[in-house]
């Protein structure tokens, strides 16, 4: 009765941005990022490769809610970088890494097609 | 700043490998009702949060189509409506849902969105009960054939869905009909007299929204352990470890 659709996932209603900044007022160089309707897939990922960076004194995300479909991921990092630096970067890292793993992916599977094709009769 | 994290990209590069331990699909397994699609495979040199949004992203957010709306003429069974539906729905269906378009309620049914399957049976007089199958499904390429109640007079009889043209003539689908994936899935039993009656509208969809949509059974990694001895073992040593281990992991070199 009270569950929300479960479109609400990952549909983000008009008017809400998908990523959100806010400064800390109590911490220099610390900051939190809300991403709507996105989980654990997005967040630990993010949160690990915020880890590799050296300059992130702080890196960690959590889901306020079940219900509420959004995370909140809380950077902190030296004065060297800002936490939207070091959040640009992670996410670009990410996606050459991945980009990476899917090129991987894909030449595998062309050359297993080669090779099962050359060994099935059909 | 960032010069850290490209190093670790080209580390990544060097140092990332797939390997595939085990395939088994139809053409490998013998017995027809043991029918075992699994890929195993390695993945060296990522950390475990990628394992895990690869396994999280199988599971919920890779697309397939299922039936969602049925609609039901006749059914006189004792299947209630709904849980016809609902077992209809968990139907797996044979087609590549990177051919389709996702559609929204307010969409209209066209030949691009949705996959129209009919579903006639009648027990007959004699009494022998009937089990209908889901090969019984039959794909209509040419979209709904119930008519909508409609008011006006005009000589077009509106359906369901408006297919601009009959999904047959598609090169995809012109000589591999859309079948469900098993033949052999018991929708109802029917008895002498009962009979059934429905059309149903296959749609694409995510894991996320029901898990009907969900292409795997399930997807799950572990951690590959590596042991590395300390030191060397050698003679009696050397085989108490052997026996010792459940797994069989050790294994005596000789010289």
């Amino acid at each position: 009765m009270n569950a929300p659709d479960r479109y609400e996932r990952f549909v983000v209603p008009e008017g809400t941005k998908k990523v959100s900044y806010e400064r800390d007022t109590k911490i220099i160089n610390a900051a939190s990022f809300t991403i709507e309707r996105e989980e654990h897939t997005v967040g630990n990922v993010l949160r690990m490769q915020l880890h590799r960076d050296p300059n992130v004194l702080f890196a960690g995300y959590k889901l306020p809610h079940p219900l509420q479909y959004k995370i909140i991921v809380r950077i902190q990092t030296t004065s060297q970088s800002s936490p939207m630096q070091a959040y640009n970067q992670a996410i670009n890292d990410l996606d050459k890494e991945l980009n990476h793993l899917k090129d991987i992916f894909e030449t595998y599977n062309q050359a297993v097609n080669y090779a099962s094709l050359s060994n099935h009769s059909y | 700043m960032g010069v850290d994290n490209s190093l670790n990209l080209e580390k990544f590069c060097e140092n990332f490998k797939v390997e595939v331990i085990d395939i088994k699909d139809e053409e490998s397994s013998g017995t027809d009702w043991d029918k075992e699609n699994s890929i195993e495979f390695d993945m060296v040199g990522i950390d475990a949060s990628l394992a895990n949004a690869f396994r999280r992203i199988l599971i919920a957010e890779v697309p397939t189509m299922a039936i969602e709306k049925v609609l039901i003429a006749n059914n006189t069974s004792v299947v209630q409506d709904e849980v016809l539906a609902h077992r209809l729905g968990l139907i797996p269906i044979k087609v590549d849902p990177r051919l389709f378009e996702y559609k929204s309620e307010n969409d209209a049914a066209t030949e691009k969105n949705t996959i129209v399957f009919k579903l006639h049976v009648k027990c007959g007089k004699d009494s022998t009960r009937l089990t209908v199958k889901s090969d019984q499904l039959k794909w209509l390429p040419g979209g709904s054939e119930l008519p909508m109640a409609a008011a006006d007079s005009s000589s077009k009889i509106k359906t369901y869905t408006s297919f601009s043209c009959s999904q047959d003539s598609l090169p995809e689908f012109s000589n591999n009909p859309i079948t469900p994936a098993y033949p052999d899935i018991t929708i109802a039993r029917l008895r002498s007299g009962q009979e059934i009656e429905l059309e149903a509208h296959v749609v694409k969809g995510l894991g996320k929204t029901h898990a009907k949509w969900s292409p795997v059974s399930t997807a799950w990694y572990r951690m590959l352990p590596e042991v590395v001895l300390l030191q060397d073992v050698r003679g009696e040593n050397a085989e108490e470890l052997v026996k010792k281990c459940p797994a069989k992991v050790f294994d005596i070199e000789d010289g």
